[in-house]
């Protein structure tokens, strides 16, 4: 595992791979690679299919970097302990995805670590095994 | 039979009870019946044409009970491989029409980068792969037909158990999820799709693009096993346009009892906002 860190922003390189779920195809997201942005979010959009963050990065430089960031959907997320009033506007958030590979500010979501210490992640959220009600 | 016998045929049906597919009961003093010239005028079906499955006339016309019930929400089974949902490797062998677009897919994938994503633009994901979407499919059957709507994208597809034959290839709308016809084989049903629209529609995705042409013919044998807790449908795929002989994939699927299907849009504001589906990754 290699860290390097950039401002706001933690990027560590990872050794294993994270199935992604989305309505495109994940290739565009570099899964050995994970991107910790500490922030502020700017919005939060909780919509099918799939929930957003947009969340302010300070570069280090002076300057603040909007990125994107991609979830599923509330389905999931619902299942995860999630709910539409999670994060809203303005609130100190920590947030690690897997980056694109173009080195765009955007990545798919790992993981959200929230003011008071609280993570959230996608899982556990499968739905359809074999066990299901 | 005339127009006028088929419009007293569907008012009076209407008042039977049809489990599971009835309409809402009207309020007093307003059925059709109590308006029998406007209910003949409103009836559109002219001589010859296909009753609709859901023509009370239709629904309840004598044939033998179906051997299952599909009704439930479906999500295929990842349990033991993530990528289930794909319907290969194997591939079967492709022609050259289409290994050059498979080609430029894992040229693409080697890069890091996205071939014609499609699906991830908003284009409807179309049969097969429509089914296989790690979202659950919602199947309400009825006598006459089976009405899935996916819960990516509310894609709707209709698979009719009425015995209509396919519609003449003059007048077919080619549609993403084609035009289903089912017809039962003992305890397995038996469906035959064709009708495919071609453009922007494809087998696979993520490094093995391969396109779905109008001469795609899906032929898929459905049973429900495991003490009906699974539903498994066994693919046959033929399309000489783009592949050699036929292309078969089982696909078993699992109930969602604890989960309903919900509205589902791909807007402009969706992939504004995820850099993913724009970024330089793609290749078109």
């Amino acid at each position: 595992m290699t860290k390097a860190l950039l401002g706001g922003v933690l990027v560590v390189m990872l050794a294993t791979l994270v199935p992604v779920f989305a309505h495109h195809s994940p290739a565009a997201f570099d899964r050995t690679k994970e991107v910790t942005l500490v922030g502020t979010v700017k919005e939060f959009r909780w919509q099918n299919p799939h929930t957003w963050i947009e969340v302010n990065v300070p570069d280090g430089k002076g300057k603040t970097v909007l990125w994107g960031v991609e979830l599923t959907s509330p389905t999931y997320l619902v299942r995860a302990g999630w709910k539409s009033n999670t994060i809203k506007p303005g609130d100190k958030v920590t947030v690690i995805v897997n980056p694109v590979r173009t080195g765009e500010p955007a990545g798919i979501f790992r993981k959200l670590i929230l003011a008071d210490g609280r993570e959230l992640t996608e899982r556990p959220a499968r739905l359809g095994t074999p066990d299901s009600k | 039979m005339s127009l006028s016998r088929i419009a007293v045929a569907i008012v009076t049906s209407a008042s039977l009870a049809v489990p599971a597919c009835t309409a809402p009961a009207e309020a007093p003093g307003n059925t059709p019946a109590a308006n029998t010239p406007a209910a003949e005028s409103e009836v559109p079906s002219e001589p010859g044409r296909q009753l609709s499955a859901l023509a009370p006339e239709n629904i309840t016309k004598a044939r033998p009970a179906a051997p299952f019930d599909l009704t439930g929400n479906w999500f295929i089974d990842v349990t033991e491989n993530p990528n289930a949902w794909r319907f290969g490797p194997p591939y079967p062998k492709l022609t050259a029409a289409a290994q050059v677009h498979f080609d430029a897919s894992q040229v693409a994938a080697k890069e890091g980068k996205v071939y014609r994503d499609d699906i991830g633009q908003c284009w409807p994901a179309g049969l097969p792969l429509i089914m296989t979407r790690y979202w659950p499919m919602a199947m309400i059957q009825i006598p006459t037909a089976i009405y899935m709507v996916s819960g990516f994208m509310n894609s709707l597809r209709i698979v009719y158990l009425d015995g209509r034959s396919h519609t003449d290839p003059d007048i077919i709308v080619r549609t993403f999820n084609g035009e289903s016809i089912g017809r039962w084989e003992g305890d397995t049903l038996v469906v035959d799709t064709l009708g495919f629209r071609s453009d922007h529609h494809w087998m696979d995705q993520g490094g093995a693009s391969i396109p779905a042409g109008e001469q795609l013919h899906i032929v898929e044998r459905i049973r429900l096993i495991n003490d009906r807790k699974q539903l498994e449908i066994e693919y046959t795929m033929t399309d000489p346009e783009y592949w050699e002989g036929e292309w078969k994939s089982t696909k078993r699927f699992n109930r969602v009892n604890d989960e309903d299907i919900q509205e589902v849009s791909c807007l402009p504001d969706l992939n504004e906002h995820l850099q993913s589906t724009s970024s330089k990754t793609q290749v078109r």
